[in-house]
C-alpha cells in the first residue's frame, strides 16, 4: 500500500475521533432533551482556550492541560444548560412535557448563546490565531518505516479511545448513566419512576461538553490553531455525523464521524484542501436524501 | 351600536388601507432621502440601502420560515448566489442592471428549486440540517472555485446600477432604485401571504399531513414557496452587488443566515411587518449604539436571546417562535416520544 495513503488514513482516523467526541456530545443531549444544541461548537472552543490559558500562565504538563480542558468544558456545559435551556423548561406539568413547546425553543436560544460566546471570545482575544508555545505543539514526527506520523495523531487517538471507554463506563455502569439512558428512552416514564430529570440533564450537558472541550484542546494543539470561531467547522461535521448515525445512536455517530474524517483526509489527495470541506456536506445531503433516518437510526414514521 | 359599526368599519378599513401604505411610501421615498441628503453623509445612504436589502432578505426568509414553517438555515447562500450571478454577469459579459436583477433572482430561484426537489420530503430538523448543508456547500463553492469567483479575494469593480446605458452613480439614485425594488418585493410577499395561497402555506405550518388530507399538494407547494423565497434572496444579492461594487464570500457565510434568522425571530415569525422591523432593528441598532464597537454582534446575540426568552412571539409575531421550533424538532422526536404519557 502506498505509504502516503496509510499516513492519510491514520490522520483521518484521528480527525474522525475528534468529530466523534463532538458528535457524542450532540447525541447525548439530543437523546435526553431532544434538542439540537447549537452552542456545542463553542464548548470545543472554550476547552481549547482554557487549555491555552493554563499553558501560557502556568506552563503545566499536557496531562494537566487536558484535565483542565475537561473541567472547563464541564463547567461551560453546566452554565450553558442553566442559561439557554433551563429557562424554557418552566413547566413540569404533563401537558407542557407532552407538547414540548417550551423545550424546543432552545434551538434558537442555544444559537443565540453560541453567537454571544463566540463574539465575547473574539473581543477578548481577537479573531486571529493564538500563539502556542512550540513545545506544546503535538507535531513531533514519528517515523515508522517509510511513513512518518506525528505525535498528535497518536495522542488524539489514544485520548479519544480512553474517553470513549470512560463514556461507556459512565453510561452503562453508573447510576447517572442509567438515568441518562432512561430519560432518553422515555422521558415521562423516567419521571414517573422518580428520576431527577433536572439533575440528569445537567449531568448530560456536563458529560457531553467535557468531551467537546477536551477534543477542542487536543485539536488546537495538534494543528497549532486556536481561534474564536474554530468550533464551527468541526461541530457542523460532528452534527453531520450525528444525523448520519441516526440522531440518537452513539455507536452510529462514532462510526459515521470516523468515516467522515477518513474520507476527508483521503480526499485531500485528489482535490484542493478547501474543497475537502465539501465531503462532509455532500455526505449529509446524500444521507438525508437516501437514508433520511440515518444509517444506524431506528425506524421512524416520518423524517 | 353593533350595526353602525359594521357599516362604518369597511369604509374605515378601506381608508386605512390607503393611508398607511401612502404614509410608508412617503416615508421611504420622500422623508428618509430628504433627511439623508440634508445630512449629506454617504455612509448613511449606504446604511439605508443595506437596511432595505436586509428587509428583502428578512421578509423572503419569513415566507419560508415564518409562514410556511420550514426552518431554513442557508438563506445567505442563496443571497450569495444572486450576488455572484449579478457580479459575474455584469463584469464578464457587461450585462446591464435591468437584466442582471431578474437573472440573479431567477438563478437563485432555480438553485432553490433544485435544492428543494430532494429535500422537501424532509420535515422537522432534517430540513433545517439539509439547508444548512446546502448553504455550506454553496459557500465552499464560492470560496474555492477561484477561476470563476476569484475565491476569497471576491469580485470587485461591479458596475453601478444603470438603465439603458444611463448610469445611476449618485447615492440618492441608487437608494431610490433599491427602495423601489424593496417596495415591490415586500408588496408581492405581503400579497402572497395574505391570499388563499398564503393560507395554504399556513396550513402547512400548522400540520402538513392534515393539509395533505385536505387536498393541498404539499410537496409542490413547498417547492414553489422555497423557490419564491430564494428568488427574492437572489434579487437582494443583485442589489448588494451593484450598490456596493464589491462582494466576497464572507458576506454569505452561515453567520449571515443566522443574522437573517435572528431578524425574523425578533420581528415575529410569519408577519411581514415583523420581518421589516426585525431587519431594521438588527441593522440599525448596532449602528446607533456605535460606542459598543466590537460588541455589535454580541448585541445581535443578546437581542435574539432575550426576544426568545421574553417575547416568544417576537415584536409583531403571528405565531410563537416556540411553536415553529416545536414543529421543527417535535416531529423528529415523535418516533421515540409519541407514545409517552396518556394519549
Amino acid at each position: 500500500m502506498d505509504p502516503y495513503l496509510i499516513q492519510q488514513i491514520v490522520n483521518g482516523l484521528s480527525v474522525g475521533m475528534v468529530y466523534a467526541l463532538i458528535a457524542i456530545g450532540f447525541t447525548l443531549i439530543f437523546g435526553v432533551l431532544n434538542v439540537v444544541n447549537f452552542a456545542h461548537g463553542e464548548m470545543y472552543t472554550i476547552g481549547a482556550f482554557a487549555g491555552l490559558m493554563l499553558i501560557t500562565y502556568f506552563g503545566s504538563p499536557l496531562f494537566a492541560v487536558l484535565l483542565f480542558a475537561l473541567a472547563a468544558g464541564c463547567v461551560a456545559g453546566i452554565c450553558l444548560e442553566r442559561v439557554a435551556f433551563k429557562p424554557f423548561r418552566r413547566f413540569r406539568d404533563e401537558a407542557s412535557l407532552k407538547s414540548r413547546a417550551m423545550r424546543e425553543a432552545t434551538l434558537l436560544s442555544s444559537l443565540a448563546v453560541s453567537i454571544i460566546i463566540k463574539e465575547v471570545l473574539q473581543i477578548t482575544y481577537g479573531s486571529e490565531m493564538q500563539s502556542i508555545p512550540q513545545k506544546y505543539l503535538l507535531n513531533d514526527p514519528i517515523p515508522i518505516g517509510p511513513v512518518s506520523f506525528s505525535s498528535g495523531q497518536f495522542v488524539i487517538l489514544g485520548a479519544s479511545i480512553i474517553m470513549l471507554v470512560f463514556l461507556q463506563y459512565v453510561l452503562y455502569r453508573t447510576k447517572i448513566g442509567l438515568s441518562i439512558r432512561a430519560i432518553s428512552n422515555n422521558p415521562l416514564g423516567a419521571q414517573y419512576v422518580g428520576l431527577n430529570v433536572d439533575k440528569t440533564i445537567i449531568a448530560t450537558f456536563a458529560l457531553g461538553s467535557m468531551l467537546g472541550g477536551a477534543s477542542g484542546m487536543l485539536v488546537g494543539l495538534y494543528y497549532g490553531a486556536i481561534f474564536p470561531s474554530m468550533g464551527f467547522a468541526p461541530s457542523v461535521k460532528a452534527f453531520v455525523a450525528m444525523v448520519m448515525g441516526g440522531l440518537a445512536s452513539i455507536p452510529g455517530a462514532v462510526v459515521c464521524a470516523i468515516a467522515i474524517g477518513v474520507a476527508e483526509s483521503i480526499a485531500t489527495d485528489f482535490v484542493a484542501a478547501g474543497w475537502s470541506d465539501m465531503i462532509a456536506y455532500s455526505f449529509l445531503v446524500i444521507t438525508l436524501i437516501f437514508f433520511p433516518q440515518g444509517i444506524f437510526g431506528q425506524g421512524r414514521e416520518r423524517v | 351600536m353593533e350595526r353602525v359599526e359594521t357599516l362604518t368599519t369597511p369604509r374605515k378599513k378601506a381608508k386605512r388601507a390607503i393611508v398607511i401604505p401612502a404614509a410608508l411610501l412617503a416615508l421611504i421615498f420622500v422623508i428618509i432621502p430628504a433627511t439623508l441628503a440634508s445630512l449629506g453623509s454617504g455612509y448613511l445612504f449606504q446604511l439605508a440601502s443595506l437596511s432595505l436589502i436586509f428587509i428583502i432578505l428578512a421578509t423572503s426568509m419569513n415566507l419560508i420560515t415564518g409562514t410556511t414553517g420550514l426552518l431554513c438555515l442557508g438563506h445567505a447562500a442563496f443571497y450569495g448566489v444572486g450576488a455572484y450571478t449579478a457580479a459575474l454577469l455584469s463584469t464578464k459579459f457587461g450585462l446591464s442592471f435591468l437584466l442582471t436583477l431578474p437573472l440573479s433572482g431567477i438563478v437563485a430561484g432555480i438553485c432553490g428549486m433544485l435544492v428543494a426537489l430532494p429535500t422537501m420530503r424532509l420535515v422537522s430538523i432534517y430540513f433545517a440540517v439539509a439547508t444548512l448543508g446546502v448553504g455550506e456547500i454553496i459557500y465552499v463553492t464560492l470560496l474555492n472555485w477561484v477561476s470563476l469567483t476569484r475565491g476569497p479575494m471576491g469580485v470587485s469593480g461591479i458596475p453601478p446600477i444603470s438603465f439603458f446605458g444611463w448610469e445611476i452613480t449618485g447615492q440618492l439614485g441608487s437608494y431610490y432604485v433599491v427602495a423601489a425594488v424593496m417596495c415591490l418585493s415586500v408588496f408581492y410577499i405581503y400579497r402572497l401571504t395574505h391570499s388563499y395561497y398564503g393560507n395554504a402555506m399556513r396550513s402547512l405550518r400548522e400540520d402538513d399531513q392534515c393539509a395533505a388530507a385536505m387536498g393541498i399538494d404539499v410537496a409542490p407547494l413547498k417547492i414553489q414557496v422555497f423557490s419564491i423565497s430564494t428568488f427574492f434572496a437572489g434579487v437582494a444579492g443583485a442589489l448588494i452587488a451593484h450598490t456596493s461594487g464589491y462582494i466576497s464570500p464572507d458576506y454569505f457565510k452561515f453567520s449571515e443566515s443566522i443574522l437573517i434568522l435572528a431578524m425574523v425571530v425578533v420581528g415575529g415569525l410569519g408577519s411581514v411587518p415583523g420581518g421589516i422591523i426585525g431587519a431594521l432593528l438588527l441593522i440599525l441598532l448596532p449602528e446607533v449604539t456605535r460606542d459598543l464597537g466590537d460588541f455589535r454582534n454580541v448585541a445581535v446575540g443578546m437581542v435574539m436571546f432575550l426576544s426568545i426568552l421574553l417575547l416568544p412571539k417576537g415584536l409583531l409575531g403571528e405565531v410563537s417562535a416556540l411553536d415553529i421550533a416545536r414543529k421543527q424538532l417535535g416531529a423528529a422526536w415523535d418516533g421515540a416520544g409519541a407514545k409517552v404519557g396518556w394519549k
